[in-house]
């Protein structure tokens, strides 16, 4: 059921308020949720189980971290046993029901509140800015600041969540749409009015769903010439192969990355006869070789967040390259990372009877 | 000259082979003790299964300069650990793709299947790689220091 959440001061207040509610009615132990610092020159995912220091705003528009990220941290080890909510973006939903799948996350107790995304900023815009940025953003301004990732976002509208505050096609107040049993009992004794503007909010979200589909695929014709060793490595050119972008990255989970081993520290006659064989080789060795090999191994899982791109140090534009290799890579083998929790992930399960012509001919 | 400089139609494909150790392996040995010809250009890892080459030594191979990458297998049905070979076809499905998007020649990259018994066919993949690989020309990757 979708219900109508009355506005109280500004949406970030309207939202905290009923955070609060859920704490103090015991509904739930704790929350983790974007709270602005006391300087507010940025906002970070925060752990609040006292409502006196709960001054959240869900919508402030800024991706320090993935809360999915931030939640695979918190339950891998042993889920939690007691109810806890986590109000996550639709990105950040879909990184973490991806990190399920692979048992870095506990989804047990836990209560999904997904928010429509209205777009985030670069870390230092947001710190910059003059003004409210959440407000520009609520005002449907400040598009011209957001980050590539948003501009050509898949999907900003949270799907699998027990709860998803709704933005779009939101007049006065905002839309509280229940989505789970669990989401339901939760709302329904909560004093709350059912929406009259249901269709209202199925177009709206249909409607930004289509106009971010083709920005999405402008974007991706655009760049689609970065193609070949030569482009590759011009792109690449400025890497200073930190792995950073890996680090950031939700979906690269694992503690032993092979590229932070020393599987490629080999002797030093190897190096000289590369050299000798070659002439001459640039280092750190094996960026490329990373690049390519991480793409293989999260590729199909890759929620385009853009995390790895806000954390190159040499801005390296990687969504530009990371956009088209996740969309082509996904539609061949029919997977939407974070879209149904119980589908299997395509590396792990395989068919008899497809891609017959690949391995023989 | 180095061997870099070569045209086209006179340079040597260097492939690298990952074959298991079950089927492809010995399918090669098979070609090897019966004496069937083929071209010598290729260098044979053994892998225990076509399931666990994972898509870093391909990679490796190409970017270091390999011409072609060939990886064996048992034929579907008959994997040793299985189901490994369907995996290795999934991963390969997926390594092709990225190096299409990326356009880094996913045709120097070759998925067989070749049993025990069948050291014909195995000679015969080898002469097709090279011959095709001939075609496409030496790696580029091989000529960039920068890489
Ligand atoms: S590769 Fe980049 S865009 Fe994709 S999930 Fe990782 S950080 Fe996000
Ligand atoms: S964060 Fe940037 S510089 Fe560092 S490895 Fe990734 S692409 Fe290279
Ligand atoms: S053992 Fe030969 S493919 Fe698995």
């Amino acid at each position: 059921m979708i219900y109508e959440l009355k506005m109280e001061e500004d949406a970030g207040t309207t939202v905290n308020n009923l955070l609060r509610s859920m704490l103090k009615d015991g509904k739930i132990d704790a929350l983790v949720a974007m709270q602005e610092t006391p300087t507010g020159k940025s906002a970070f995912p925060t752990m609040v189980s006292d409502p006196d220091k709960l001054h959240t705003n869900v919508f402030a528009p800024l991706l320090p971290v993935s809360i999915g990220t931030v939640v695979s941290h918190m339950t891998k080890v042993q889920g939690t046993k007691k109810p806890l909510a986590v109000v996550l973006r639709a990105c950040e939903l879909r990184a973490l029901l991806e990190l399920a799948k692979i048992k870095q996350a506990d989804l047990d107790n836990l209560i999904l509140i997904g928010v429509d995304c209205l777009g985030t900023f670069p870390m230092k815009t947001y710190s910059d800015f003059d003004g409210d940025p959440t407000e520009v953003l609520l005002k449907g301004e400040g598009e011209e600041y957001l980050r590539t990732a948003c501009l050509n976002c898949k999907d900003p509208v949270p799907e699998n969540a027990d709860i998803v505050i709704g933005v779009y096609g939101a007049d006065e107040g905002l839309f509280l749409d229940a989505r789970t049993e669990k989401g339901e009992g939760i709302l329904s004794d909560m004093n709350l009015d059912e929406t009259e503007d249901v269709e209202v909010r199925e177009q709206a979200v249909s409607d930004v769903r289509g106009k971010k589909d083709e920005t999405r695929k402008e974007f991706m014709e655009e760049h689609a010439d970065i193609l070949g060793v030569d482009k590759l490595l011009e792109f690449f050119d400025t890497c200073v192969n930190c792995h950073n972008c890996m680090k950031a990255c939700p979906i690269c989970y694992c503690k032993e990355c092979l590229f932070e081993s020393s599987v490629f520290d080999l002797e030093a006659n190897k190096y000289m006869a590369k050299a000798k064989s070659k002439g001459a080789f640039k280092t750190p060795t094996d960026s490329l070789l990373f690049h390519v090999t991480r793409f293989n191994h999260m590729i199909l899982s890759c929620v385009e967040c853009g995390l790895c791109e806000q954390a190159c140090p040499s801005d390296i534009p990687l969504m530009d390259i990371i956009t088209s290799i996740a969309e082509n890579a996904q539609r061949e083998f029919e997977y939407e990372p974070g879209k149904d929790p119980e589908e299997e992930m395509p590396m792990v399960v395989y068919r008899e009877d497809e891609f017959q012509d690949v391995g023989e001919g | 000259m180095s061997e870099n400089d070569k045209t086209k139609e006179d340079f040597e494909p260097k492939v690298v082979g990952f074959l298991c150790n079950w089927c492809s392996y010995a399918g090669a040995d098979l070609a090897g003790t019966s004496r069937i010809q083929y071209p010598p250009n290729i260098r044979v890892i053994r892998v225990m299964c076509s399931g666990s080459v994972d898509s870093v030594y391909v990679n490796r191979a190409l970017i270091e300069g390999a011409d072609a990458v060939l990886i064996g297998g048992c034929h579907p049905g008959d994997c040793h650990y299985l189901n490994g070979n369907y995996k290795a076809r999934r991963k390969m499905v997926l390594m092709k793709n990225i190096l299409t998007t990326l356009g880094m020649e996913p045709e120097r990259v070759w998925l067989r299947w070749i049993s025990a018994s069948e050291g014909q066919k195995f000679a015969d993949t080898v002469k097709e790689i090279v011959e095709e690989t001939k075609k496409l020309g030496p790696n580029p990757m091989k000529e960039r220091w920068n890489i």
